[in-house]
């Protein structure tokens, strides 16, 4: 059914479409031979002019050659516009190794993070938190306490003084006799906070953090102050975390404990940070005195209580392998940002 | 304090080893921080030599006569030694390091060329021994019946281990040998073996050769005198040197060092003056006169005032009471009677004395903890014992004591229940009773409970539960069980404050920023420079550079920016929640701490990064996190220009304020301030307070329909004029204008124009609840507005 007019336009155009290396050109050749004024087009338009008999012919032959051609187009237009996105994409194709674009997130300081971590945990077991001033009277935080003036149990702590009857408070115990003169047994509180002591080395700092616990009732016995650290310190350090209590003194207490725990980096073989020892102290602890106990107005006959106090750089130095208090306390970037 | 524990072991049978020992002592609460040999390490082969002739004199060498001297060592051995020491005399013994020995920090001993001659070995100082500083009085010498030959480690009990023990304030009990055997035989149950007092007391009578008056009782309960006639002051034998020497005392004289033995052994301080200087033999305790000038033993002249407690004669001072004595009475290698004191001062009056000189003496350590006033009699009798045999002499009969108001004997009751119930365990009474018994203790069973009188030594125990800690403490705190207990039931949460803090943290670390945690401790001359004062100040600071209290919320911060940028890191954003402090108006307490969220940022707003170009901060990151925080709360504050934090930039520095009352302030550091803490780059910041307005808890959220229509957004930007308007200004008068169907404001561009003036440019956003807005609605309202607004406020509107 081909005709010899339509097949020389339809063979050109054939060719035209085998060499066409592009979408754009192959567009171009669609435009040239079936556009408004297209070459094929131009045939059908002019069937007018043909004789009767050839123009049924050569109509004929126009339609089919058009319907391959643009078969063909598409096709062709198909597969090139997919090789052309292929190597489209192929250029601009994304280094994905080239870091993120990561929102800017800072860090909680590695001593709010323990402070919280102590909390909570005793949050969990019944304890509430109390504050106070970090300004206090020398009645709240010695004499209330059992450490008259002139005893050289103020030695344990060298003060700052505002004046001869005011000072930075050298534990947060006086937020205990606080909250123990505003409410009546039975009483379990956590009192975090900031202390201050005159002392300053590697080990010490004249500023630190300090959380302290209490719980007054009756019948509360040094063996539920036992059961409650050892709890703790597996919360704290790991399931596998012991403690032991050893005698010691202190003022606000009777008897005193100070409290160690295993050496969570030899498992108590020994090694150069427990010195060799397999334990790390970690708080002072005891059953509140009964001295104490009447200053605020309890009969110790009545109620029996316990209290621990822990400083909070410690268990952070000890937790995370600080080797020097300082480091808290100048707040170099290159060590907080460790901490995230 | 160091204890040999050889010393121990003659007062109490044990068989445990030095580290055994001192794992028994921390057990129970003595804490012992050290055990280490008290032999020197590299000390080897010295003997006890004798000089047997001074065949020589070689001259003079550095100020010291060389001799050279044949040297008696074991069997028939003879050496020929080149020695200058002082004390080099025909027929003494001494220290002696023959070749082949070693000695610390020498290392081995080898014949030596000397001045031509060959010296076989070396004749030891203690020095050289390294067995204490001495050096310049000369050879250590031995005792005639020091065996030739002996080694010296044997000689002078060097073979032991030092216990070096940190006593708690409580236990000045157990600030001797004696009283550290006492704690050993209670843990052991071996038997305790007390020196033996064996005194031998002259014709004369104490009291017809001195005479006592006590005129302060208050400040001085006891006081003891004896008197040692006819001693002759010499050094004290090698032995006694030796255990001086190895609890860190130096050697002094026969007389002193036996007092300073028995403080050591017994634990009671005691004091030997040469009875011939005191005025009329007559001792006088007395309070000091204000003023009073007094020169103590270590040659300080003290002035002295009427809390303080002297010694003295009826015309001066001679020592000052249970601290130090004076350099008018002292013995000297003239005395020969001495006038022994053993006394009981007041803990308090010694304390306040001690520090008030800022004088800490083995004395007034102990005093000031409490000394046994019943023990001093043994204390004393056993000083006189070793004086009159190591120094001849007699003692005189009797002792002078003057000890008014006799200690009350202190009687405890120990309800084993009460063990039990302080415990949460109990040994069984039998067991409590040796335990209490064994630390020397009188105990009597009284039905189920004890009787407990306890000695003056313990002035510690008082009350019941001091017995319950007696009782465990030996009995083993191992024993005592975790329990639980009943838990009372109580809602337990987190304070206002820290769940406040908790949301602050939250907020702002999430928005980039680090926490940090500074000294409450303030410069004075930074405070100076960010403008505030009235701070606290300490009495008794550490340093002058941190001799304040805070008064300003950003001083931290500032310093932990100047730090950060001089190591380098590009850009620091930084919070800290913090408190000032400060002396309050009014109120029942003197001073008041604020609480503060304090933020600053300086240098790069973001880490380098290949997907952001560089940009530093600026005011209004440190406006947008100010607000931030505010927004957790719930708070939308709005912002007056100027505010009362000093410090900031005058044209850049605002307050936000919710319903009127300041929340905070923000701005830049002002360029003075941020020199004086050595930063050279802009610094943002603000300070906004947690304590008034500002709610504990998290905003709740109340929810909204949404909107069913579409909204409809128009721009419309501004040229400013002459007049300042600022941005909230047009954005109130927009609100006013715009009426309810205006849901949204922002202001999404602002600009310098070529002429100067700045363009800013708003987004108002439209939206009806009940139908979809027209075009020409819209439209008509965006008109008015900005016609109104430019009309009002000078401006014109740009693009129209």
């Amino acid at each position: 059914m081909s005709h010899p007019r339509v097949e020389a336009v339809a063979g050109e155009a054939r060719a035209a479409i085998d060499r066409a290396a592009s979408s754009a050109e192959l567009e171009g050749i669609r435009v040239k031979y079936l556009g408004r004024s297209g070459d094929l087009t131009q045939i059908l338009k002019s069937l007018g002019a043909l004789s009767p008999e050839e123009r049924p012919q050569v109509g004929a032959a126009a339609n089919e050659a058009k319907r391959e051609l643009e078969a063909l187009l598409d096709a062709r237009l198909e597969a090139t516009r997919a090789a052309e996105r292929r190597r489209q994409r192929e250029r601009e194709r994304p280094d994905l190794t080239l870091p993120g674009r990561r929102p800017a997130r800072g860090v909680v300081h590695p001593l709010s993070r323990v402070r919280d971590e102590i909390v909570t945990i005793f949050t969990g077991l019944g304890f509430s938190v109390a504050e106070g001033p970090e300004i206090e009277t020398d009645a709240y935080n010695f004499e209330a306490l059992n450490i008259p003036r002139d005893h050289p149990a103020r030695d344990m702590q060298d003060t700052f003084y505002l004046s001869p009857e005011t000072l930075l408070r050298t534990h947060t115990s006086p937020v205990q006799i606080r909250a123990m003169r505003l409410q009546k047994p039975p009483v379990r509180i956590i009192c975090p906070g900031v202390v201050y002591r005159r002392d300053a080395d590697i080990t010490h700092s004249p500023m630190f953090h300090q959380v302290e616990g209490l719980a007054v009732d009756r019948d509360v016995t040094m063996a539920d102050l036992k059961g409650t650290l050892d709890l703790f310190a597996r919360e704290m350090f790991g399931p596998r975390s012991k403690i032991r209590f050893r005698p010691s003194f202190f003022p606000f207490t009777e008897p005193s404990a100070e409290v160690d725990v295993v050496c969570f980096l030899c498992a108590g073989a020994g090694c150069r940070v427990c010195t060799q020892s397999g334990w790390l102290e970690i708080l002072g602890s005891g059953m509140v005195h009964p001295q104490v106990l009447k200053n605020v107005g309890y009969d110790p006959e009545e109620v029996t209580g316990w209290a621990f106090g822990m400083g909070v750089e410690r268990i952070a130095m000890l937790k995370y392998g600080v080797d020097d208090i300082r480091l808290f306390f100048e707040n170099d970037l290159r060590f907080l940002s460790q901490f995230a | 304090m160091k204890i040999p524990y050889g010393w121990v072991r003659e007062f109490v049978d044990v068989k445990l080893s030095a580290q055994d020992a001192a794992d028994r002592l921390v057990n129970a609460g003595v804490e012992v921080a050290s055990v280490t040999p008290l032999l020197p390490e590299g000390l080897r082969g010295v003997i006890v030599g004798e000089v047997e002739a001074i065949e020589r004199e070689l001259g003079e060498s550095r100020g010291h006569r060389l001799f050279l001297c044949r040297v008696r060592g074991r069997g028939a051995q003879r050496f020929s030694v080149v020695c200058g020491a002082p004390n080099t005399r025909a027929g003494v013994r001494a220290a002696f390091a023959p070749p082949g020995a070693t000695l610390p920090g020498l290392g081995a001993v080898t014949a030596k060329k000397m001045h031509g001659l060959e010296s076989q070995g070396i004749l030891c100082s203690e020095r050289e021994l390294g067995l204490g500083e001495e050096h310049e009085a000369g050879l250590l010498l031995f005792d005639g019946d020091a065996a030739v030959g002996a080694d010296v480690v044997k000689q002078l009990g060097l073979d032991d281990q030092v216990l070096d023990i940190e006593i708690t304030p409580n236990r000045p009990d157990c600030l001797s040998v004696l009283g550290v055997a006492r704690e050993l035989a209670a843990l052991t149950g071996a038997p305790l073996r007390p020196p033996p007092i064996s005194l031998r007391e002259g014709r004369q009578r104490a009291a017809d050769l001195a005479r006592v008056r006590v005129e302060a009782p208050d400040l001085c309960p006891r006081y003891t005198v004896r008197i040692i006639d006819g001693v002759r002051v010499a050094p004290s034998p090698a032995w006694m040197q030796s255990r001086l020497r190895a609890v860190g005392l130096r050697p002094i004289s026969n007389v002193v060092d036996v007092t300073n033995y028995v403080l050591w052994e017994l634990g009671h301080p005691l004091h030997a003056f040469d009875a011939t200087r005191v005025a009329d033999a007559t001792i006088v305790v007395r309070r000091a006169r204000p003023g009073e000038r007094f020169i103590t033993l270590d040659g300080q002249a003290r002035t002295l005032d009427a809390s303080m407690c002297v010694i003295a004669d009826p015309e001066r001072a001679i020592g000052l009471a249970g601290v130090m004595g004076g350099q008018n009475s002292e013995v000297t290698d003239a005395t020969t009677r001495v006038l022994l004191e053993s006394a009981y001062f007041d803990p308090g009056t010694t304390r306040r004395t001690s520090r008030a000189l800022d004088l800490k003496t083995d004395a007034a350590y102990r005093f000031e903890r409490g000394a046994d006033i019943e023990g001093l009699l043994d204390a004393s009798a056993r000083t006189a014992q070793l004086m009159a045999e190591l120094a001849g002499g007699v003692v005189a009969r009797g002792v002078i004591d003057v000890y008014p108001r006799k200690r009350r004997p202190v009687r405890v009751r120990l309800r084993m229940a009460r063990v039990k119930r302080v415990l949460g365990v109990a040994p069984p009474p039998a067991q409590a009773r040796r335990i209490l018994a064994g630390l020397g203790l009188g105990v009597r069973a009284r039905g189920a409970d004890l009787d407990v009188t306890v000695p003056s030594f313990r002035r510690d125990l008082a009350i019941e539960d001091d017995l319950v800690e007696e009782v465990i403490r030996v009995w083993g705190y191992d024993r005592i069980p975790t329990t639980f207990g009943r838990g009372t039931v109580a809602l337990a949460r987190d304070s206002d404050s820290g769940r406040q803090e908790q949301i602050v943290r939250e907020a702002l670390v999430g928005a980039g920023l680090t926490e940090c945690v500074t000294y409450a401790f303030s410069d004075p001359a930074r405070a100076g420079a960010l403008g505030t004062s009235g701070a606290l100040k300490l009495l008794n600071p550490l340093s002058q550079d941190a001799s304040e209290l805070r008064a300003h919320p950003l001083e931290g911060l500032l310093g932990v920016i100047a730090t950060n940028l001089r190591r380098q890191q590009p850009g620091v954003r930084v919070f800290e929640i913090c408190r000032t402090y400060k002396r309050a108006l009014g109120g029942d307490t003197e001073t008041t701490e604020p609480r503060w969220v304090a933020l600053a940022l300086a240098g790069a707003r973001a880490e380098a990064a290949w997907h952001t170009p560089p940009a530093a901060a600026d005011v209004y990151d440190a406006k947008g996190l100010a607000e931030l925080v505010a927004g957790e709360f719930g708070l939308a504050p709005e912002t007056r220009t100027g505010g009362k934090l000093s410090g900031f930039e005058p044209d850049s520095h605002a307050t936000l304020l919710v319903a009127g009352q300041p929340l905070g302030e923000f701005g830049e550091v002002a360029a003075t301030t941020r020199e004086a803490f050595g930063i050279d780059v802009p610094v943002f910041a603000a300070a906004l307070t947690l304590d008034e307005g500002v709610p504990p808890v998290r905003r709740t959220p109340r929810y909204r329909p949404l909107a069913r229509f579409p909204a409809v957004q128009r721009d419309m930007a501004f040229a400013l004029g002459e007049r300042p308007v600022t941005a909230d200004v047009i954005a109130d008068a927009i609100r006013g204008e715009a009426g309810s169907l205006l849901r949204g404001l922002a202001v999404f561009d602002v600009f310098p124009l070529p002429d100067g003036r700045r363009s800013i440019a708003f987004r108002l956003t439209f939206q009806a609840e009940d139908r979809t807005l027209t075009d020409d609605e819209v439209n008509a309202i965006h008109a008015r507005v900005a016609q109104r607004v430019c009309a009002a406020l000078g401006l014109t509107l740009r693009g129209a």
